[in-house]
Parts: C-alpha cells; sequence; structure tokens
C-alpha cells in the first residue's frame, strides 16, 4: 500500500496590539499619585474590621465589606521577606506579552505596618537571598502614575529579622 | 442539595500541546459526543448546554456565541461560564444546581481550552495595573514562591517534588487522555528538566494543553432510567480569597481549609483520608499537591511531603490522589477542573481503566484552584 500523503493544517497567524485605559478608580488612584508624587506607600483603614485595605485600596473592604471613610495611614516602604524566587527563563513583557530578557528576582514583601507588596529584589546573587531579610523600596527618580512600576525595586537593608 | 443530581456522563478527548487537525467547535464537540455517547443519550435529550473556559488564556472571546454548533446548544437554554482556573469545576456545578433545583432534568457542561493559540503567560501579566501581576511572572512565579517557602518550613528537598512528578507520570502513562506521558523513572529524570523559575523544574509544573471534557448530569429519575452506574454528588463548596494576601503558601488561612472543613462537617467526614476514597486535585505545581495534602486535612500541616515519601498517594497507595495522572500532565485549563471531577466519576463507577486505583472508592473528593487561590470541592458517591 502506498502511503498516505500527511494532510497540511492551516494555522492562521494574528498578531494584535489591545489598547487599555484602566481607571484606577478613587481609593487606588490616591494611591497611585502618592506613589508618582511623594514616594510614599499609603492605605486607608477600614473603620469596620480595621485591617489596611492595600495593595489595591478601594470603596468597599473586601475582608468585611464595609464601606471605608477617610483613614489613610502612611505606610512604611520597608518589609521583610515572605517569599522570594529567582527566573531562570526569560520573562514576559506586560506590556505586550512577549518575552524579554531574565529579570530580578521576585519576592513577596510583608511590610513593617502590615501589608504585603509583591516586587523586584536589587540583590541578584541567589546565594545572598533567604526568608526573613529586610529590605526597603528604592523609587524611581521621575513617577509616571503607573503604581507599583514607580518603585525600582527593593533594596537589601540588613540581615533576617528573626530566623 | 434540594433535588438528588448525578452525573451519568463523561466524555474526555486527548490532549497534546498543538491539536492543528481540529478547531474549537470540533475539539468541543469531540467531548459532547463523548459524553452523549457514554450515557448512550442524544443531543435531543439534553435540556440545557452550559460552556466554560478561560477567555483571554487563548486569546478568544465570546466563545458562547461561536461554539453552538460544536456544543450542541442551537435553539437550547444555557450560558458560558468563564471564573479562571476553577472554570471547569464551575461549570459542573452550576450544571450540579441546575438540576438540584428541578428547573432541568438533563444538561450538559463542557470545559475546554486550546492553548496553543493566544498568550496564557502574557495574559496573566498584562492585566489589571495595581494587582502587580507584571511582577508575579503568571502563575510560575506565584507557585514558585510558594516552593521556596514550603522547603524553608519543612524538612521537603527537591527529591520530593520529583516524586510527585513521577507519580503523576506513573497514572498519565495508564491514561489515553494523558497530554505529557514521559516514562519518567527516577528523581534524576525530573532534576535533568531546566529551571523555569527557582525551584521550579520545568516538569514541576502544568503542561499547556489543548483539549475538552463534557459531563452529563441528570435528576435522579432521569438518571436511573439513564444508567446503571450513576455517581451521585453528595454536596459541594466553592470558597474565594482575596488578592491582597499571599496568594500560595503563606501563614493566613486558605481557601482549601476553609471549604474542606465546611465540606466535611455538613458530609460527617472526620479522618478524611478514611472516609474518603480516593481525591483527584488541582495541583498546578508539583509543591502545590505537597500543600493541597495539608490544606485539605489529609495529613498534619508541613507533613504533606511525609504522604509523598510513603507512597500513600500512588496508585496502588492507601489514600490515591491524582491516578490520571493529573494537571501536572494533562491541562487545558477550562477543562482541568471538569476533568478532575470527571476522573473521580470514573474511579467510582470502576471505569477509569488501567488507571482505576487498587482501593474501592465509594466516595471521591474533587478539587478545583484559580485565580487568587480560588477552590472549588465536589463529594461525590457511588449511593446516598
Amino acid at each position: 500500500m502506498t502511503e498516505k500523503p500527511e494532510e497540511e493544517f492551516i494555522g492562521v497567524n494574528i498578531v494584535s496590539d489591545i489598547p487599555y485605559d484602566w481607571a484606577m478608580g478613587p481609593y487606588s488612584g490616591r494611591l497611585f499619585r502618592e506613589m508618582r508624587d511623594n514616594k510614599k506607600l499609603i492605605g486607608i483603614r477600614c473603620p469596620g474590621c480595621k485591617r489596611i485595605l492595600f495593595p489595591l485600596p478601594e470603596a468597599v473592604c473586601g475582608w468585611c465589606n464595609t464601606k471605608v471613610a477617610d483613614d489613610w495611614v502612611e505606610l512604611r516602604d520597608t518589609g521583610t521577606v515572605v517569599q522570594y524566587t529567582v527566573a531562570g527563563m526569560p520573562v514576559f513583557d506586560n506590556r505586550t506579552g512577549r518575552l524579554k530578557g531574565a529579570e530580578r528576582p521576585l519576592a513577596n514583601v510583608k511590610l513593617d505596618d502590615g501589608p504585603y507588596i509583591m516586587h523586584w529584589l536589587e540583590e541578584k546573587d541567589p546565594e545572598k537571598l533567604k526568608l526573613g531579610m529586610r529590605v526597603q523600596a528604592v523609587w524611581k527618580e521621575q513617577g509616571r502614575g503607573r503604581g507599583y512600576e514607580d518603585i525600582l525595586y527593593f533594596r537589601t537593608i540588613g540581615e533576617s529579622s528573626n530566623d | 442539595m434540594a433535588n438528588r443530581v448525578a452525573i451519568v456522563g463523561v466524555g474526555l478527548t486527548r490532549q497534546a500541546a498543538r491539536r492543528p487537525e481540529v478547531n474549537d467547535p470540533e475539539m468541543v464537540n469531540e467531548a459532547a459526543r463523548a459524553a452523549l455517547a457514554d450515557a448512550q443519550l442524544e443531543i435531543k435529550d439534553i435540556e440545557a448546554v452550559l460552556t466554560n473556559c478561560i477567555d483571554g488564556f487563548d486569546g478568544i472571546h465570546l466563545t458562547d456565541h461561536w461554539l453552538v454548533d460544536g456544543s450542541g446548544s442551537y435553539m437550547k437554554p444555557g450560558m458560558k461560564l468563564h471564573t479562571g482556573g476553577t472554570v471547569g469545576a464551575t461549570g459542573a456545578i452550576a450544571a450540579f444546581n441546575m438540576v438540584a433545583s428541578g428547573l432541568f432534568d438533563v444538561v450538559l457542561t463542557i470545559g475546554h481550552q486550546k492553548q496553543e493559540r493566544g498568550n496564557t503567560m502574557g495574559t496573566l501579566c498584562a492585566a489589571a495595573p495595581g494587582e502587580m501581576r507584571e511582577f508575579v511572572q503568571g502563575a510560575i512565579g506565584a507557585f514558585a514562591q510558594a516552593a521556596v517557602q514550603y522547603m524553608a518550613n519543612t524538612e521537603a528537598k527537591l527529591e520530593h517534588a520529583a516524586m510527585v512528578r513521577i507519580k503523576a507520570d506513573r497514572g498519565a502513562c495508564r491514561n489515553p487522555y494523558a497530554h505529557l506521558r514521559l516514562g519518567l523513572k527516577t528523581p534524576e529524570d525530573v532534576a535533568k528538566s531546566p529551571i523555569l523559575i527557582w525551584p521550579l523544574r520545568l516538569l514541576d509544573f502544568c503542561p499547556q494543553s489543548c483539549g475538552a471534557c463534557a459531563l452529563i448530569v441528570a435528576s435522579e429519575e432521569k438518571a436511573k432510567k439513564i444508567t446503571d452506574k450513576p455517581v451521585w454528588v453528595a454536596d459541594h463548596e466553592t470558597v474565594h480569597e482575596l488578592q491582597s494576601e499571599v496568594v500560595f503558601g503563606g501563614e493566613e488561612e486558605k481557601s482549601q481549609e476553609v471549604a474542606s472543613r465546611r465540606l466535611y462537617k455538613r458530609n460527617g467526614i472526620t479522618n478524611p483520608i478514611r472516609d474518603i476514597d480516593m481525591a483527584e486535585v488541582y495541583e498546578p505545581s508539583t509543591w502545590e499537591e505537597m500543600y493541597l495534602y495539608e490544606h485539605f486535612h489529609f495529613c498534619e500541616r508541613n507533613m504533606g511531603w511525609k504522604m509523598v515519601e510513603k507512597g500513600m498517594t500512588e496508585i496502588e497507595g492507601k489514600f490515591p490522589v491524582n491516578p490520571s495522572g493529573g494537571v501536572l500532565a494533562t491541562n487545558a485549563i477550562g477543562a482541568t477542573a471538569m476533568i478532575r471531577i470527571a476522573e473521580a466519576a470514573l474511579q467510582i463507577r470502576g471505569d477509569a481503566g488501567e488507571h482505576q486505583v487498587t482501593r474501592d472508592v465509594k466516595t471521591a473528593m474533587a478539587s478545583g484552584l484559580g485565580g487568587t487561590n480560588w477552590t472549588t470541592l465536589v463529594l461525590l458517591k457511588r449511593s446516598l
């Protein structure tokens, strides 16, 4: 029997740019303005459960569903690394969805005032990374109102707070 | 639940990284036809159709419009659901609720995803300024961070993650519907795979697959007419978390702990690995599977690795978990959480074939996981 030729399957290639104009709303918008203009982190305290709404302060508390008032609190930009990792592969550019070069280590930082923030670490040496290390935000010289992108990365400021 | 509900038909498709030989409606139709054939029903017997996927992950939208032909929903009621990674389970739970309410007697629900197209990781990273997705590098970064924390908090080593991967592969090699069937033998086989994000190697993380899964759900009266082996839906639960916490790992209470505690309490389950016979869990990474054992109270906190080391969750083990090969082997994401339910149902029927577990399965649990750690749980039984 003669072999049947393999069927060609047609795939249509499409590349599309999708522009966004993302409304941050009055609460997260105020945080983003504060980051851009004053290099400061702020959150809003829930009048119900007293937790600080951050990193996305909004009109309603997600934990207890209370409408927030105007109890803004400044958060120190220092904290402790509770999770981290090191990229071994090229990472994705969030603006294009395409790959870019390998990035800095990623960390989950528990800020000294309670809430968590996720960001890059300045320290790239895996040997020097550890849970519990103390870090502080390094802000970009010129904020652009892009929220957490106005922070460059978090810099090591000392050894573990606890072990 | 208001009225008794049973799964009477299960349909699975071949899964692969690319499936250029079919388009979306054709792939969805494979699952729908397989489920109808399993139930020995025709599309005219189906009263309503649900379709379920994550728009964006494969670069599409309005699938409910252009899947009418493939899903068989022409001139029928139904809807499309979209809840993130849990969507396959959400689509099943919605069908359970539709039948439990008494408004419908026979419902077809289909989970599907064709991930050869679009950019799942790009989508995960791009959306929502302020959610810090631009830093997290999609699901891989989040689960890698949790894995680092797990290693620090427990005695688990990279070898334990490799054992989880080998267990998954053993199941997948016996499952004709699994995507990756690799024949892994030793932890060294896993160690050879490249690091994605420390400590996750390529083989420690779920693949992107193309495939679909369908379930036919029926009321008690219909179910008894349709099949000799109805799989009864004893209960289900869904729990959401917030974006502002540490999503995976961390010290805070997890959605899995809350969901399973509620489910167990309502169903008189005091010792899950005794009272439940097997589980199909949604494990995006090897490390998350160890976390899930703990969060579902299969063992004490920080002891999940020990269950792996003892082989307790192997196909022949005391409490089998993911004999199908799980998400680590097969992950057409809109189908993934539904496949957990489908596989648990097949185990109860005794129809899982080569990957049927040794333990007699009268009760099985299926979990779903998605977005900021949302959990779905479905408890299935051979008899109520």
